[in-house]
């Protein structure tokens, strides 16, 4: 009886058990990132936020729960010496005093820009150490000779203060 | 790069080894010149956003990567039900080489929408639809390529990797309207049949997304053509070792 | 303002893609050598 030939057909071939070995774990590591991110969708995604005057309806029921509140800033922000910000989110007809303990927030932060904040009741106060500017779908061009312009009949521009254009 | 020069001497012209044809190198030079173009309208001559600033330059690449990966998940769908009806290597190989050439570019769109979205939200991501719904499209396109690397028959894996990329796409439509059915940090439509942007920043998207259109045909040409080499290996390389067993068998 | 995140973001879309028409173009040279010639006819 021969010896048998147990060199590989050709030199840059893996035997074939550990490459199916390995194309399995990269499948399950797959299917485990796949599942970890259908969890995150249900649990945190299922309602993102809740507006201001709902939140206000619940705040029985929400208790101490930590939920996305969403609303726009109709006070100017006020920032404490140790970086706190209190400021009052409306949505709805309802209002909220948020005082805000956690990240600095992004550069759009301002009076009349629309916000999420994640935190919680605690007495009459909202608690947030995550806030977040929701930019909206509209976007205006900071263009000098176009600050009459409408979008959407909207009065975005009109009348911008003229530092809006000189600054930049 | 130096090639490796060819010394047989019956051959006097070096033989053609490139994928390229007329028609990718016409597609090639315009997708070129586009992108030029795109670049020069996108961050030079358009101008910053009055809120944004100057981040709204993101999107003119960020949304074109995003509608490219959906065309290309969309050639995919339709090469997948295809390759099941006639199960012809040309579907098959199409519906592959658009998934990688998509997962391409939906990799770039998660990465500039980051990239905008920490100037803007204060974040690089947020677990909200929107944002989600991509990372789960994401990996479930990762997993279509997995298949079509698995030790299976070429057939059974062309079936499978098939399957999947029919099942795939409803991933997309949640993707598209993950905006509109659940409430999210994600802005919604901007670059629809009713815009909300105009003028300079309106053709700066414009552009980008005919660079994008140009740049991912000529990718996806090439990438047929290599899968079809690729092919052409393995066939040739099963029926060597085919010959080989049997002759082993004859011993 | 906020050059830096559209200066990262550009050159993410110009590296990647051009790396990758780079690998697609070195690979199907690479593969070409082991294909007879008459089995590349999808050039036109």
């Amino acid at each position: 009886m021969t010896e048998l030939d147990l060199t590989p057909l050709s030199p840059d071939s893996e035997p074939s058990g550990i490459r199916s070995w390995r194309n399995w774990l990269i499948g399950g590591a797959l299917i485990a990132v796949a599942s970890v991110l259908i969890y995150q969708a249900l649990t945190t995604a299922r309602v993102y936020f809740l507006n201001v005057d709902e939140a206000m309806d619940r705040r029985g029921e929400l208790a101490d729960d930590t939920f996305n509140l969403q609303g726009t800033v109709t006070t100017e922000p006020a920032t404490a010496s140790d970086g706190t910000i209190t400021f009052t989110m409306s949505f709805g007809g309802a209002d909220a005093e948020v005082l805000h303990v956690g990240n600095a927030p992004s550069g759009l932060f301002k009076m009349g820009e629309q916000v999420v904040a994640e935190g919680r009741w605690q007495g009459d106060e909202f608690v947030s150490d995550r806030l977040l500017v929701k930019h909206s779908e509209e976007y205006v061009e900071d263009n000098p000779s176009r600050v009459d312009y409408e979008l959407d009949g909207s009065e975005a521009d009109i009348g911008a203060p003229a530092f809006d254009v000189a600054g930049f | 790069m130096i090639e490796s020069p060819n010394l047989t001497p019956s051959s006097p012209t070096p033989p053609n080894l490139s994928t390229a044809s007329k028609a990718t190198r016409i597609i090639g030079w315009a997708a070129l010149a586009v992108t030029g173009l795109a670049l020069l309208f996108g961050l030079v001559i358009s101008g910053p956003e009055v809120n944004m600033r100057d981040s709204v330059r993101l999107l003119y690449v960020h949304v074109p990567s995003i509608l490219t990966a959906y065309t290309c998940f969309g050639i995919t769908l339709v090469g997948s039900v295809m390759y099941l009806r006639t199960q012809s290597q040309f579907w098959d190989l199409a519906a592959a080489s658009a998934a990688e050439v998509g997962v391409v570019f939906l990799g770039l769109g998660l990465v500039t929408g980051a990239l905008w979205g920490k100037p803007t939200w204060g974040t690089y991501w947020e677990w909200d639809p929107r944002l989600t719904s991509t990372a789960v499209m994401f990996i479930m396109y990762i997993g279509y390529l997995a298949i079509r690397r698995m030790e299976f028959s070429p057939e059974v894996r062309s079936r499978r990797a098939a399957v999947v990329g029919i099942i795939s796409i409803l991933n997309v439509i949640i993707v598209h309207y993950s905006v509109q059915w659940w409430r999210g940090l994600h802005q919604g439509q901007t670059f629809g049949l009713d815009p909300q942007i105009r003028d300079m920043q309106y053709f700066s998207w414009f552009l980008g997304t005919v660079a994008m259109a140009l740049v991912a045909s000529w990718l996806l040409i090439h990438r047929f053509r290599v899968s079809w080499l690729e092919r052409q290996v393995e066939e040739s390389q099963l029926v060597r070792a085919l010959a080989e067993r049997r002759r082993e068998a004859g011993e | 303002m906020y050059w830096g995140f559209v200066a990262a973001g550009y050159l993410a879309v110009i590296g990647v893609l051009s790396g990758y028409a780079w690998w697609l173009v070195n690979r199907g040279r690479a593969l070409s050598r082991d294909v007879p010639e008459e089995k590349r006819r999808f050039l036109d």
